[in-house]
């Protein structure tokens, strides 16, 4: 490309070829950042139920903490390798996971501050407010990739999600048995989207 | 009479540049050379003129060791490249 000038017609074939270039598709892998989240989500609430089943103290829950370890693990890995564009659609779905990523640190903080006010540090209301945002978070990422499976795979976790808060409010115990709903809620509304992401990102590569 | 096509724009170059950075919010200085197919020396001194102009926005920086240069097209960019299409389609329409 020279930087002579050229025709007007040439000048609108540029416009439109370039225009072209930049329509970009899903890059390979897209579908990581679910698989990363949603594997450490599934894994953890195998080892919580199971441990929390068989020592009877609830305080092991509090290994859920550790699902914050893969969310800086990938602040981190995304420090290091920046992309060579971003798009406004990548613009816009880092944008809304900040703001969930945000909602889940005040929510955790809040229920610190309230409880300490009140007396009881209760974070079991963390399960159902976790599947209610990510469920928003990953939902509103299908709408705008257009992907189909992540609008409609997150109902089943807003299912599991608002069944809990109805159980809390009904004055019924949480049983041990909720991690592993969360780790079910969790299959649906990011690992089947994960691999789905990744198998269409992959397709169109490969049609590419 | 025609209205004069702003010359900062047009040029093959930074046509393409420009067009590039309005379609997506940021790019580095690879990407651009990759989609223009620019040889580096010429695209920086494209994007140095745009840059001069208010065009775009050029921010150097580093990730790791490695140097980075990420653009971005600023307001005045766009209002440039809104006029530039316009005054494009009244040459193509007296064609």
């Amino acid at each position: 490309m020279n930087d002579n000038l050229f025709s007007e017609k040439d000048s609108l074939e540029l416009i439109s070829q370039m225009l072209r270039q930049t329509k970009r598709n899903l890059e390979v892998g897209s579908g990581n950042i679910f698989l990363y989240c949603g594997y450490s989500a599934l894994i953890i609430s195998i080892v919580v139920f199971g441990v929390v089943y068989f020592t009877s103290n609830s305080a092991w829950a509090s290994l859920w903490f550790l699902m914050f370890v893969p969310n800086v693990l990938m602040l981190f890995k995304n420090k290091k390798e920046k992309p060579q564009v971003v798009t406004y659609m990548d613009k816009a779905i880092a944008n809304i996971w900040s703001v969930i990523g945000a909602m889940f640190i005040l929510t955790v903080i809040a229920i610190f501050v309230f409880g300490f006010y009140l007396g009881c540090c209760n974070f079991v209301l963390m399960l159902p407010l976790s599947l209610l945002y990510a469920g928003i978070g990953t939902a509103i990422t299908g709408l705008i990739i257009n992907v189909k499976v992540l609008i409609y795979t997150p109902l089943l976790a807003f299912l599991i999600g608002i069944y809990m808060l109805v159980a809390l409010v009904s004055a019924n115990e949480p049983t041990v048995f909720w991690h592993l709903y969360f780790g079910i809620a969790i299959v649906f509304m990011m690992i089947v989207p994960g691999h789905v992401i990744n198998r269409i990102s992959k397709r169109q590569c490969l049609k590419n | 009479m025609l209205k004069e096509l702003n010359p900062l724009i047009h040029s093959q170059l930074r046509l393409a540049i420009m067009t590039l950075l309005l379609s997506v919010d940021e790019a580095d200085f690879n990407y651009l050379k990759e989609q223009t197919n620019a040889t580096s020396g010429n695209l920086s001194v494209q994007l140095d003129k745009l840059n001069e102009a208010g065009y775009i926005a050029v921010e150097k920086s580093f990730v790791g060791k490695k140097p980075r240069t990420t653009c971005r097209i600023t307001q005045a960019g766009r209002d440039a490249m809104a006029e530039y299409v316009e005054t494009l389609k009244t040459y193509l329409n007296g064609l």
